[in-house]
């Protein structure tokens, strides 16, 4: 799909986040700027989450509560751009979250590599490519 | 009152020893894991791991602290219990309420967010209240004013990527290096500020948040037109080699960044009428930042006083934690041992 603005892509994530099922492990591709931050707000815009969700670069990982969503109860917002091994990722003691099929996981960055060691597998995978000023590519 | 002070919400595990006396605030400690040699401490049994394996880190620091077994000399422990990453969190929140209950000794819970504003109160003179606070690092860019020790206000924050982080990531696309905060702050210095026009989003939101994300793709955007590259090509290091501005982009990214920051910031001052400006956090080291922002604080509200810490308290440690705890332990804002828990998303209020 392409999508030639903020709001578009915001769209598109909406749309997406309706074939989201509790459980699922979501990676998203694509280089800096490309809309991976954007895409992910929206995807909680979909699900009524209206505070401020922000770029986990530097937290590593950002938890969001989700309310009448039937198989949906929390989205945890990931990102492993700044990892430099597997243990990082190990230490985050995800196995037991990713257990919990209440949750559905969405990954920045996992084109590192880094995850298939971990032991994590996705669900479903966006690529997302810059064509432009504003316009993207959204693939999945 | 002498305060054992415990840092580990993200990628630093930190302790310190604080004390005050005579309303007189001494640093005795300050150890940051980053920074001190675990294998010769350890006897190299420490996996080569990055900082953020916190666990291997407490006991020699612990040691090198030289605090002593019954923690005799410690008058209370102040812990980071949020915001940050849960599993780095617990492992410093889990060591306070073990102490705690081992020597029994209060436990005070303090805000990641409200160390680094504490940090300016190793100094003097201390701010007066209220305070706007300007806190800008890799993971925060937040505005928020303090009526008094422990009273946080929100203000504004940024709606996607913190200033600090988009020093990072312009800073990868320059081939710049990490952190990226200094290597662009140096880079810009043989540059011209205002040879690129970059955006300065949110200037016109009327609010008091921010946005950092679209400067940063504005950036890419710049490199990819200059460069002429194919769409869906990002540029890579060797384009960038090609690159005979590169100062001139890192001065004119910088120059948006403390623009954006500046602009904002003065104009809360003008709605909230604060007595004093505190800007802390690791971007806070950044010098054309305090420059700024002391400049027009000084030219357009000369009453209003201005603070920003020490370069070694700008980024992740433990004083600054050890600080905020004296200030709630002087007001018995104590929590108990056997109840507190690590809160990723803990607020300031």
């Amino acid at each position: 799909m392409i999508s030639n603005s903020l709001e578009q892509t915001k769209q598109i994530a909406h749309e997406f986040a309706s074939t989201l099922v509790g459980g699922d492990v979501v990676f998203l591709e694509g280089d800096l700027g490309a809309g991976k931050t954007t895409f992910v707000q929206g995807i909680l815009e979909a699900f009524g989450y209206t505070e401020p969700v922000r770029s986990p670069t530097f937290s590593i990982m950002n938890m969001y509560a989700i309310v009448n969503h039937p198989t949906i109860e929390r989205v945890i917002h990931l990102d492993f751009y700044r990892f430099e091994t597997p243990e990082e990722i190990r230490s985050l003691g995800l196995e037991e979250m990713m257990e919990d099929k209440k949750n559905v996981f969405l990954i920045e960055w996992p084109e590192k590599g880094l995850e298939k060691e971990s032991g994590i597998r996705y669900t479903k995978r966006i690529k997302f490519t810059a064509l432009g000023d504003k316009t993207r590519e959204i693939f999945f | 009152m002498r305060i054992l002070g415990i840092e580990s919400s993200c990628d630093e595990t930190a302790m310190s020893i604080v004390s005050k006396n005579d309303g007189v605030i001494v640093i005795e400690k300050s150890l940051v894991a980053s920074q001190i040699d675990l294998h010769k401490i350890y006897g190299g049994v420490v996996p080569e791991v990055a900082a953020r394996e916190h666990v291997s880190a407490i006991f020699p620091m612990l040691l090198e602290l030289g605090v002593s077994r019954d923690g005799h000399e410690i008058d209370a422990i102040a812990v980071t219990a949020g915001p940050g990453l849960v599993a780095a969190l617990r492992i410093g929140v889990e060591l306070a309420k073990t102490l705690a209950w081992l020597w029994n000794k209060p436990l005070v819970a303090t805000n990641h967010l409200e160390g680094h504003v504490y940090s300016v109160w190793s100094q003097t003179p201390t701010p007066a209240f209220p305070a706007l606070c300007l806190l800008v690092s890799g993971g925060h860019t937040e505005l928020f004013l303090m009526r008094d020790h422990g009273q946080y206000e929100p203000i504004g924050m940024t709606r996607d990527d913190a200033a600090g982080e988009a020093f990072d990531k312009v800073a990868k696309l320059l081939g710049l290096g990490y952190p990226g905060g200094p290597a662009i702050s140096k880079m810009a210095l043989d540059g011209n500020p205002n040879a690129i026009a970059f955006p300065r989003p949110m200037l016109e939101s009327g609010d008091f948040d921010f946005s950092f994300s679209g400067l940063k793709t504005a950036v890419r955007v710049y490199l990819q037109s200059n460069l002429s590259l194919p769409a869906g090509r990002q540029s890579d290091l060797s384009d960038i080699s090609n690159l005979s501005n590169i100062p001139d982009i890192a001065a004119s990214f910088q120059q948006a960044v403390v623009d954006i920051l500046t602009i904002k910031t003065l104009s809360a001052v003008q709605r909230f009428a604060p007595k004093s400006v505190i800007l802390s956090g690791g971007v806070s080291a950044n010098r054309a930042l305090r420059e700024s922002l002391s400049n027009e604080l000084a030219k357009q509200f000369p009453d209003v006083t201005f603070h920003a810490p020490d370069l070694s308290l700008s980024g992740d440690n433990a004083v600054m934690i050890a600080i905020a705890g004296l200030h709630r332990a002087e007001q018995k804002d104590f929590v108990d041992p056997l109840t507190l828990q690590a809160n990723p998303n803990m607020r300031l209020l």
